[in-house]
């Protein structure tokens, strides 16, 4: 049978068949972690750019409580953000953003006070940048210089600096070593700030 | 069995090791080694491929058509890869985000389909696995060499943790340790060491 010429053709047949119901078979059993642990991702990202809501030592059950509890979801008049609420008035925004950046997309939530001027926080939850270097834009070290930062009101409401350059309001300092990364970040960011200032100024006036 | 065993395990670490000697697998040096942390999950995620895909394809081995081994090899190999990218993604997310890619490319490591071919494919199964794990051991412990020369020059910290004096500022990192080319010197440096230490050992036998 080993030297018939169709031997070889059905053993890869019924290898790959094998092989492959193995791993679908295995996918499907941890598929729902795996999506369990993107959205978890996601929702710490708001949580954290939130005043008030997250800390370390909180486990993924009541954070998880708390997102769907505490955060409202996002609706035309806060323009694609996610919102916190306190006494009824809306006391920060989170913004998720996204786009490509050097190797994969970059996601990140900002979150930004109700004066619609200055940002809370970011958090970038998943890229796939070079590994110390571009991916330093998710250490908080590059994340903090966010921290009650005041958007210019021009085109480009936060600006990237080379390192080491002095610094003016609405300005940060880029990733050393990572000039392409740092690019598409500050060309990310800008352009889902600039959407969002536009529609929800649109939205009350 | 025994003697076998050690013989195995003496060439895939030393005599024969993947990385200074066979010089396979040279490209996830490069990509994987800037954060020890990173370098030690994919270690142990290429001990658990090499040595069951090395065992699978001796398993399987009587039954392959020659000609198309090549193929059925890839195949096993990118089952064991898909399942420990599935594992991580699904209990260590926070990994898998830091590997990216690079779990993935396990598929395309020299050294997993080089031992299936050198040695799984004419030996049975338990003594391919001895001999994949053993070579995959040879690889993880020259990587995390390079790693952490890497991570300690280029970062200043071990693990995420600060060291004393190279985080300080008396310490300026060298960031060409964190990027690629570091890779290249290091691993450079380490093969020189070890094939020097080897050759002058072959020497003295003379």
């Amino acid at each position: 049978m080993k030297n018939k010429r169709w031997f070889p053709v059905a053993y890869m047949f019924v290898v790959t068949v094998f092989f492959s119901a193995v791993i679908i078979g295995f996918s499907q059993v941890t598929e729902q972690r795996v999506k369990a642990n993107e959205a978890l991702a996601f929702e710490v990202a708001v949580l954290k750019v939130l005043p008030g809501l997250y800390d370390l030592n909180t486990g993924a059950v009541e954070l998880h409580r708390r997102f769907t509890e505490e955060v409202q979801q996002p609706s035309d008049d806060s323009a694609g953000a996610y919102t916190l609420k306190q006494n009824g008035q809306i006391a920060a925004y989170a913004l998720p953003f996204s786009g490509q950046g050097f190797w994969a997309p970059i996601d990140g939530v900002i979150g930004i006070e109700p004066d619609k001027k200055t940002i809370t926080n970011i958090v970038i939850y998943q890229q796939r940048e070079t590994p110390g270097l571009g991916a330093e834009v998710a250490q908080r070290k590059f994340c903090d210089q966010f921290i009650n930062l005041t958007m210019a009101a021009s085109d480009k409401p936060v600006v990237f600096r080379r390192p080491g350059e002095p610094l003016n309001s609405g300005e940060v300092h880029a990733v050393t070593g990572a000039t392409q990364t740092s690019i598409r970040l500050e060309k990310i960011i800008n352009d889902a700030l600039k959407n969002w200032r536009e529609r929800i100024n649109a939205k009350q006036k | 069995m025994k003697s076998q065993m050690t013989q195995l395990a003496r060439e895939g670490l030393w005599t024969n090791n993947p990385i200074f000697v066979q010089v396979l697998g040279i490209c996830s040096t490069l990509a994987v080694t800037n954060l020890v942390l990173n370098t030690t999950v994919m270690c142990v995620a290429l001990i658990f491929t090499l040595s069951l895909s090395s065992a699978t394809v001796s398993l399987l081995r009587s039954f392959t058509p020659r000609n198309i081994r090549m193929m059925v090899e890839t195949l096993i190999i990118a089952f064991y890869v898909i399942i420990v990218d599935v594992v991580l993604k699904a209990y260590w997310p926070q990994m898998s985000e830091n590997l990216g890619p690079y779990v993935g490319l396990i598929i395309t490591n020299c050294i997993v389909m080089g031992r299936c071919e050198a040695y799984g494919n004419s030996n049975p199964p338990g003594a391919a696995f001895i001999d994949g794990f053993f070579n995959a051991i040879g690889y993880s412990f020259v990587l995390l060499i390079i790693a952490t020369f890497r991570e300690i020059l280029g970062m200043g910290t071990f693990l995420g943790h600060a060291v004393p004096y190279f985080s300080s500022e008396y310490w300026d990192k060298w960031i060409i340790m964190v990027m690629p080319p570091g890779a290249f010197f290091m691993l450079a440096i380490v093969t020189w060491i070890f094939r020097s230490i080897q050759l002058s050992k072959q020497e003295k036998k003379k």
